[in-house]
C-alpha cells in the first residue's frame, strides 16, 4: 500500500555547514530519527545528505528526485536545496516538495508465518517435500512427535492415496509439476485420520522444480468403504465430533458456504471486469453474510465438540507472548480497518503456558476480535502479560462501552447477545472459549464496568521458565 | 608577404609545432575507436556549435554580473555582457580545458538528443510534437498539471529557431555550469587582466542564481516520477510520439530505474541493442516496443515482434539491473574482470 502526502507547504530544514539537522518539520524530523539521527545531529538521511554536500560544493541550488527509506517504508521525494547565498558557512536549506511512501510489505508479499497461523486456526496441516516428494516439514493436527518422525520419509510411505484417485494419477501430476486439488489421503499408522490435499508445486529461485507446500484439511466425510464409516479411533484426535453436525452437516455446508463466498468476493473485487457499483455492492453483503454463516457452522461444530464426553485437548508448551502477536496478526487487517491500535506486550519478553496451541490462539483471536467489534474506531486494544499463583495470565482490554455487573456472566452462556444483533456475532464465542479455557485447565473471565471498557483474562496453568 | 600573414603563419606553425605530437593519438582514435557508436558529422557539428553556445551563455552572464552587479569597469567585460562575441572559447579549447569526461559526456547526450529529435521531426509535426503536453496540463490531480505546465514552459524556452542549435542557461545541469564556470573565469580574468577576486564573486553568484528546477530535464523528470506514481490504467506506457522526447525519455529512465542520459545513450549504440533491452526488461508490449523502436530508430534497422519476444525477460532485468548499479562500481567491475589481471594476479 502506498501512502501519497499532498503537501500543501514543502517540507523544509536547515542544514548547516557542518552537516547537522538545525531544524526540521515533522515529517522530515521523523525520517532522521528513524534513519538513527539525533535531534541536532548530523543530517542521518544518507540520500539527503548527499545532496546537501553536492549542493554545497558546487555552491549551486539542486531539484532532484530522491528516495530514501526508513524501518516501516520506502519514501519517494523531490528535494529542492536553497543556498541562502555564496557565502561557505551559511546554512543550507532543504525543501521537499513530493511525498510518497510505499509500505515494504506492499505488493503480493504474503507472509508465511502468518499464513500458517491461519491454518493451524482451522485445524488444517502443512507438509512440504523436496522434489522426489520426500517430506522436508510437516506440521498436522495432532501428534506433534509424529510430525517429527515424517521428516525424511516419502509421502506416499506416511499416507494412502483413497480413490477415486491413485498413486498413478497422483505421482503423474506430480511428473508434470500441476497442482495437485483435493486428493485425499489417510495416514497410514496411528489415528490414520482422513486429509484433503492441496498442493502447489514449488520453483526455486534458479527455476527448478523444488516439491510441493501440501494444505491438509482434516475430511470428515469419511464414508471410506475401507474404513465402514466413522471409526471412534479415526475421529478421536480430530477437531469436529463425530455426532450429526460435526461429521456431516457441518463439513457439507462449509464447502458450498466457501464457494458462495469466494465468488461473492470475486463479483464484489471485480476481479473478472467492470461491474456496476450496487451489484458489486450486494455482492460484499452476499460475502459477509456468508462469512458470518461460516462463522456460525464453525461455532457450532466446536460447541458439539466441546460437549462431548470425551473432548480432550493437548498440552501443548505454548507462550502467550507469542499467542499474542500471532492472534494480533490474524486480525491487523480487522483492526487497521477500524484505525483500532494492538498494544502489544514485547516480543521479548515470555509467559510460559501448558495449553493446546490451537485452542488458545482460537479463544485470543475470539477475545480480540470482540473487543474490536465492540471497541469505537480509533480506540486501543491493550494485551498485557502476567504470571501468579501457578498461571500465566494473558488479559485483553479494550476501551468499549463495558459489561454491567449483572451481565458479566450471562455473557458466557450459551447464545447470549445481551440483545445485541446484526453485528456479526454468533453468542457462542464467549461459551466456546470458557469451556476450552477450562478443558486445558485453566479459565476465562472479565472484569468490566459500564462505561468503563472490559478485560478479559485467560489464565492457563503456568510452564517452567526454561 | 605582407608582414602580418607572416607572423600568423609563424604563430600558426609554433601552434602546430607544439601539438604535432597528438596526431597519431587523433588518428589512433579515428582508425581504432573503443566503441561502436558512430558519430557523424551532423553529430560533430552541433556539438561544437553546443559547447561553442554553452561557454558563450555562461561567459556572458558572467560579464552581466561583474559589470553590472559588481561594478566591474572594463570595456571587453562590459562588451560581452551585453551580448558582444565571447573571448575565452579559443583559449579554453586549445588549453584542453573543455576536454573534461562529464562535459564531453553532456555534450554526447546533449548531440544524440538532437538527433532522436530531428528523427522523430521526420514521423510527426513540431506542432504536434509540442501539443503533446497540453494533455496533461487538464489532469485531475493539480501537481500533475502544474508540472506539465511547467515542461511545457521551459520546453518553449529551450527551442531555438530552425537550423539553430539553441543553448539555454537553465537546461544546463548544475555539474556542467560548474565544470565550465571556473574555467570561463580564469580565462577572462587573463584575458582582461580584471581582478580575478571580483571575477570570482561573480562567478560564486552566477552558481548560486542557477536554478535547477527551471530546467527542461528536471521538470521532464518530476511530472515524469507524478505520473508514474499514480494510476496505471489513466497513464498508458510511454511512448516518444505521445510524450515528446523529454518526457518519454524521464518515464523510461524512472521505470528502468536508469538515468536518462543512459536512456538517450543507448539509443545511439548500433541496433539499439540495449535500448531494446530496457523496453523488455520494463515489459512494454510488443506492439508498443516496435512502435518506440520505429520512432527513434534512423531508418536502416527493423525490429521484429518475434526477436522482440524472444527476449528473455529476466535476463533482461538482470542486465538492466546491472546497468543501473554505480558507474563507479561498474568501472571497477569491469577492469577487475579483466584477463590480463587474473594474469597479473598469478
Amino acid at each position: 500500500m502506498s501512502t501519497a502526502r499532498k503537501l500543501a507547504e514543502p517540507v523544509l530544514g536547515q542544514v548547516d555547514a557542518d552537516g547537522l539537522l538545525m531544524s526540521a518539520d515533522p515529517l522530515l524530523m521523523r525520517l532522521h530519527l528513524r534513519c538513527g539521527g539525533k535531534e541536532g545531529g548530523p543530517l542521518a538521511v544518507p540520500e539527503l545528505a548527499a545532496l546537501c554536500r553536492l549542493s554545497r560544493r558546487l555552491g549551486m541550488n539542486l531539484s532532484r528526485p530522491v528516495q530514501a527509506s526508513d524501518d516501516e517504508c520506502r519514501i519517494e521525494m523531490w528535494v529542492e536545496t536553497r543556498l541562502a547565498s555564496p557565502e561557505k558557512n551559511m546554512p543550507l536549506i532543504l525543501a521537499i516538495i513530493d511525498w510518497k511512501e510505499y509500505s515494504h510489505d506492499e505488493g503480493n508479499k504474503v507472509d508465511p508465518a502468518r499464513d500458517r497461523d491461519f491454518d493451524r486456526l482451522e485445524g488444517r496441516g502443512a507438509i512440504r517435500t523436496d522434489a522426489a516428494l520426500r517430506i522436508i516439514a510437516q506440521q498436522m493436527p495432532g501428534n506433534v512427535a509424529r510430525n517429527f518422525e515424517a521428516i525424511g520419509q516419502s509421502l506416499l510411505d506416511i499416507y494412502d492415496v483413497i480413490p477415486p484417485s491413485a498413486h498413478a494419477k497422483l505421482l503423474e501430476a506430480v511428473a508434470e509439476r500441476q497442482p495437485i486439488r483435493n486428493q485425499r489421503v489417510r495416514q497410514k499408522s496411528g489415528a490414520q485420520a482422513l486429509f484433503l490435499l492441496q498442493g502447489q508445486p514449488l520453483i526455486d529461485k534458479t527455476g527448478l522444480f523444488a516439491g510441493y507446500r501440501f494444505i491438509a484439511t482434516p475430511d470428515d466425510l469419511t464414508d471410506d468403504p475401507a474404513t465402514g464409516g466413522a471409526d471412534p479411533k479415526v475421529t478421536s484426535g480430530k477437531l469436529i465430533s463425530d455426532s450429526l453436525f460435526g461429521m456431516q452437516l457441518g463439513p457439507a455446508l462449509r464447502q458450498p458456504l466457501g464457494k458462495i463466498i469466494a465468488n461473492a468476493e470475486t463479483i464484489s473485487g471485480k476481479l473478472e471486469g467492470p461491474l456496476r457499483g450496487d451489484y458489486a455492492s450486494y455482492a460484499k453483503d452476499i460475502a459477509s453474510a456468508g462469512r458470518h454463516l461460516l462463522d456460525l457452522v464453525n461455532d457450532l461444530s466446536d460447541l458439539e465438540a466441546i460437549e462431548r464426553p470425551e473432548f480432550t485437548v493437548a498440552g501443548d508448551d505454548i507462550d502467550l507472548v507469542d499467542l499474542a502477536h500471532r492472534a494480533a496478526g490474524l486480525l491487523a487487517v480487522k483492526a487497521a480497518d477500524h484505525q483500532i491500535r494492538l498494544e502489544l506486550p514485547d516480543k521479548q519478553q515470555k509467559n510460559p503456558a501448558r495449553g493446546e496451541f490451537r485452542r488458545s490462539l482460537q479463544i485470543l483471536v475470539n477475545l480480540i476480535g470482540n473487543a474490536i467489534r465492540y471497541s469505537p474506531d480509533g480506540s486501543v486494544i491493550k494485551l498485557a502479560v502476567s504470571a501468579d499463583q501457578g498461571f500465566a495470565r494473558i488479559s485483553v482490554s479494550d476501551q468499549g462501552d463495558g459489561i454491567a455487573t449483572e451481565d458479566q456472566e450471562r455473557i458466557f452462556e450459551k447464545f447470549e447477545r445481551l440483545g445485541r444483533s446484526g453485528d456479526g456475532g454468533s453468542g457462542l464465542g464467549l461459551f466456546i472459549s470458557r469451556r476450552l479455557a477450562r478443558a486445558m485447565g485453566g479459565s476465562l473471565a472479565v472484569e468490566s464496568a459500564a462505561g468503563e471498557g472490559s478485560t478479559f483474562t485467560l489464565s492457563l496453568p503456568e510452564r517452567g521458565k526454561p | 608577404m605582407d608582414r602580418t600573414k607572416q607572423n600568423d603563419i609563424i604563430r600558426h606553425a609554433r601552434a602546430m609545432a607544439d601539438r604535432a605530437s597528438f596526431v597519431a593519438d587523433d588518428f589512433a582514435r579515428a582508425l581504432f575507436p573503443r566503441t561502436a557508436v558512430v558519430f557523424n558529422d551532423r553529430m560533430r557539428s552541433n556539438a561544437q556549435q553546443y559547447l561553442h553556445g554553452m561557454v558563450n551563455k555562461i561567459e556572458q552572464r558572467l560579464c552581466e554580473i561583474a559589470t553590472r552587479d559588481l561594478g566591474v569597469g572594463h570595456d571587453m567585460l562590459r562588451s560581452i555582457g551585453q551580448g558582444g562575441d565571447g573571448q575565452s572559447f579559443a583559449l579554453l579549447e586549445s588549453s584542453g580545458l573543455l576536454n573534461q569526461t562529464e562535459i564531453v559526456q553532456h555534450l554526447f547526450v546533449k548531440t544524440q538528443q538532437m538527433e532522436l529529435a530531428a528523427r522523430l521531426l521526420q514521423k510527426i509535426s513540431q506542432e504536434d510534437l509540442e501539443s503533446t503536453l497540453t494533455r496533461h496540463l487538464d489532469h485531475e490531480d493539480p501537481p500533475v498539471a502544474q508540472a506539465a505546465m511547467g515542461l511545457l514552459v521551459a520546453q518553449s524556452k529551450s527551442v531555438g529557431s530552425a537550423g539553430e542549435v539553441a543553448v539555454s542557461l537553465a537546461d544546463l545541469p548544475p555539474e556542467i555550469v560548474y565544470a565550465i564556470t571556473w574555467p570561463v573565469t580564469a580565462a577572462l580574468a587573463r584575458l582582461s587582466t580584471s581582478p580575478g577576486s571580483r571575477l570570482q564573486q561573480a562567478a560564486e553568484r552566477l552558481l548560486v542564481e542557477h536554478d535547477e528546477s527551471a530546467g527542461l530535464a528536471r521538470k521532464a523528470e518530476r511530472l515524469a516520477q507524478l505520473l508514474e506514481q499514480g494510476e496505471t490504467e489513466k497513464n498508458p506506457v510511454p511512448h516518444p510520439m505521445k510524450d515528446g522526447l523529454s518526457l518519454f525519455v524521464a518515464r523510461l529512465a524512472r521505470q528502468s530505474g536508469l538515468s536518462s542520459d543512459q536512456i538517450v545513450t543507448f539509443t545511439a549504440e548500433p541496433n539499439m541493442a540495449r535500448f531494446i533491452v530496457v523496453l523488455r526488461a520494463t515489459d512494454y508490449p510488443v506492439q508498443d516496443a516496435l512502435s518506440i523502436y520505429a520512432a527513434l530508430d534512423s531508418g536502416d534497422n527493423i525490429l521484429t515482434a518475434a526477436s522482440y519476444g524472444e527476449l528473455d525477460r529476466d535476463r533482461s532485468v538482470d542486465l538492466v539491473t546491472r546497468w543501473a548499479a554505480p558507474e563507479a562500481y561498474q568501472n571497477a567491475e569491469r577492469i577487475l574482470s579483466r584477463d590480463y589481471l587474473n594474469e597479473a594476479g598469478k
